[in-house]
């Protein structure tokens, strides 16, 4: 038999040679050391992180960075997939929620050594940012900005209907007449003063923290009972009831993003969220949003909203690049040019030199978010213990619960249910 | 060879059995063998192993630890969502697939009229089944169906008011029934084969006897049709069982509201990825399992007292 390399042969190996530049065959010998980055987030965060990407290896020859990026959804299945597989990428976007489960299955890598020897330098950190990101004494998370709880609201349609806006230290009683004075004013069929955050955890959770209760306390025991969480539902259901927020069948639409709050689908006047979301909600209106703390309880009302980190970055325990993954890590919270690229997006930078250096640059939006966060005063009080396992259970629960009470079941065995099945969910772990 | 002469013969004549065996039967096996290699590794050998899973506390970060039933008994006795979950799939199985059949056969019918240019009505109305699992009609259907939706903009030309039908406890369901109702496109295509088959003297005969249209449907279509009729309904029985999209979209992976659209593959899907309990999702999966082959067994038994086969 001869061998005979026609045309056809001749591009097919052409092909196949040229694929294998497509692979990242090359990367092989022109790198050596490959970062594999997961974060979750919208379009606009995309873009910044994939920009800090770019500035970090033009700055850091011989290390690639590969990201990926997946919606809230879909990105704690990928990542429970790869972590299950041996896979887990070197860097990845980790919640509060979430960092004390992954932490204590040991998928994450303590990263006190890596400030201690300089290769991550946390020094513009104050100490509270750095303790958010601890679990069990030691450092597993490096906070990529602050949030607070907030009120985003809708300034035109207030305008528009001649009411005033809520102002900063507003009671939910006059929260509620307010709301109702708009849907009443403003008159459009499917629209509301208010979303409904009657099954929204965090506004349930502040609401608790002004009563002087908590959601969990430190032993991840349910800091509430039955009769808080009966007022709470009862609350909600009188909203409903004289109008000042939308109806259940209209609450649940929203899927717990920003594209389809209540605000943003034109339901609502207010909806309620975290602050660096002001970003992503304003992307979403023709008209000017801005942010109003929660409702407060009257006067002797506690603190109820809190300082938190808005997420983390974590490395994984398994990382063949440790020292390269907590550079990049240093980098993104440090260097000048990369902050400046990430602005606020993901909440106000921790490190005080970064924030200085910001005040220059930022835009409304931006500035709005710092001014916010410093006009908390008082009404902020301190980061509660971590959220025991099956929390990211409960908030579903709540949820759930809270659309029954709209639909018709009675706030009394809302919150019966309410208490019953947390308590479950906490035994389970 | 050093070995008792006895165990020489028996291991020889096994030796034999198999030679003769492969010789008969070695060919086949090649061929086969791509197939099979595929089915062990990736159906039967991952199935197996998610059958050890259900047996354990696997959380997908850490080894799994052994509990024996402890989830199955977990299950039937103190999952309320479990239930649910059933109640949601059953109520959605029982009205899709008679729904969908009927409609698909109704379509079908008056295709087979002989019209003029029915490849392209075939093909428009196959369009939605290509279409009907994938994320964007899904979303779609949101839209329809959501309070200023189009189906309430049409309500309302006649003054009715709508609610929000894809998120109101008691219409959410429909709305998925009716999104697969739509996707009736792959059982129309077999019914349609099906109906070419029925010899047309019988119904020339049958108007010769002057039987009416609608008595000659009920009496000759519908019998020789129901082989046809039994694979559309056993198809499309363990495709709704297994039905995920519409659901995960349209309620954003919650089964809300008030876990009105909490399929069973959505609850197993949350407790997997969301909660982390693999284990527990797999014995889940295995009751699925266990649940359709019950089904598809029912349908079998009861299949040789309706189902009329020619030869």
């Amino acid at each position: 038999m001869t061998t005979r390399i026609d045309r056809r042969g001749v591009l097919a190996g052409a092909a196949a040679f040229g694929s294998l530049g497509a692979l990242g065959i090359p990367a092989a010998w022109a790198q050596d050391a490959r970062i594999r980055l997961l974060w979750w987030g919208s379009q606009n965060r995309n873009e910044r992180t994939a920009a800090v990407i770019d500035l970090f290896t033009g700055a850091n020859p011989g290390v690639a960075v590969e990201g990926e990026s997946a919606g809230w959804d879909a990105y704690w299945a990928r990542l429970a997939t790869q972590t299950a597989g041996g896979n887990a990428p070197d860097v990845m976007q980790m919640d509060y929620r979430y960092i004390f489960e992954y932490a204590r299955r040991g998928v994450l890598l303590a990263l006190d050594d890596a400030m201690a020897d300089g290769a991550l330098d946390l020094s513009g950190f104050s100490q509270e940012a750095i303790a958010g990101g601890q679990v069990d004494g030691k450092t597993y998370g490096v906070s990529l900005g602050a949030n607070s709880s907030t009120m985003i609201v809708s300034q035109a349609a207030f305008e528009e209907a001649g009411v005033a806006l809520p102002e900063k230290g507003i009671t939910w009683d006059d929260f509620a007449a307010r709301a109702a004075e708009l849907t009443e004013k403003a008159g459009k069929r499917g629209f509301y003063g208010s979303a409904d955050a009657g099954g929204l955890e965090p506004t349930f959770e502040g609401w608790l923290r002004q009563r002087g209760k908590a959601l969990y306390d430190a032993e991840s025991k349910l800091g509430f009972d039955a009769e808080d969480a009966t007022a709470w539902f009862a609350m909600w259901q009188a909203m409903r009831e004289s109008g000042a927020c939308v109806p259940a069948d209209l609450q649940a639409l929203d899927q717990l993003n920003i594209e389809t709050s209540m605000v943003s689908l034109g339901h609502a006047g207010v909806s309620f969220a975290h602050s660096n979301q002001i970003v992503g909600y304003q992307g979403m209106s023709q008209t000017p949003l801005v942010m109003v703390p929660y409702p407060i309880g009257g006067p002797d009302s506690k603190p109820g909203q809190y300082l938190k980190p808005s997420m983390f970055f974590s490395l994984s325990a398994n990382s063949g690049v440790p020292a390269e993954a907590a550079g990049f890590v240093s980098f993104f919270v440090n260097d000048p040019a990369a902050t400046e690229v990430l602005g606020v997006e993901r909440g106000v930078p921790e490190s005080a030199p970064v924030r200085e250096a910001l005040k220059a640059s930022l835009d409304a939006l931006g500035q709005a978010q710092i001014d916010y966060i410093e006009s908390l005063g008082d009404l902020a009080g301190p980061l509660p213990p971590p959220p025991p396992a099956g929390a990211g259970e409960i908030q579903f629960a709540l949820k759930r619960i809270n659309e029954e009470v709209g639909f018709g079941t009675p706030p009394e065995a809302g919150a019966e249910a309410l208490i019953s099945e947390a308590t479950a969910i906490l035994e389970r772990g | 060879m050093p070995a008792p002469a006895a165990a020489g013969a028996a291991g020889a004549e096994r030796a034999g059995r198999f030679a003769r065996f492969w010789s008969a039967n070695g060919a086949g096996y090649m061929f086969l063998a791509p197939w099979l290699i595929g089915f062990m590794v990736l159906t039967a050998g991952p199935a197996l192993i998610s059958l050890y899973l259900s047996l354990t506390d696997f959380d997908l970060l850490r080894p799994p630890n052994w509990v024996g039933t402890a989830n199955y008994e977990r299950i039937f006795t103190a999952d309320a969502k479990f239930m649910a979950s059933m109640r949601v799939t059953l109520f959605f199985v029982i009205f899709s697939v008679p729904l969908k059949l009927a409609f698909a056969l109704a379509v079908a019918v008056a295709l087979n009229r002989g019209i003029r240019g029915l490849p392209l009505y075939r093909a428009i109305f196959y369009l939605p089944s290509l279409l009907g699992t994938s994320v964007a009609i899904a979303v779609l259907w949101r839209q329809l169906f959501a309070r200023d939706g189009l189906v309430n903009s049409f309500l309302a030309t006649f003054g009715i008011e709508g609610p929000s039908w894809i998120s109101h406890p008691d219409y959410a369901l429909w709305t998925l029934i009716i999104l697969s109702v739509w996707q009736f496109g792959s059982p129309m295509i077999i019914f349609l084969a099906g109906l070419r088959q029925i010899p047309t003297d019988m119904y020339e005969a049958a108007s010769l006897d002057g039987a009416s249209k609608s008595r000659q449907f009920w009496k000759i279509t519908l019998p020789l049709l129901t082989p046809v009729i039994f694979f559309n309904a056993v198809v499309q029985t363990i495709e709704s069982f297994k039905a995920f999209t519409p659901a995960f979209i349209i309620s954003g992976g919650t089964g809300g509201p008030v876990n009105s659209t909490l399929f069973y593959t959505l609850y197993l899907y949350q407790e997997a990825f969301g909660f982390l309990r693999m284990g527990y999702a797999s014995a889940l999966a295995w009751i699925l399992v266990v649940i359709i082959a019950a089904f598809t067994a029912l349908s079998f038994l009861s299949s040789r007292y309706w189902v009329h086969y020619d030869d």
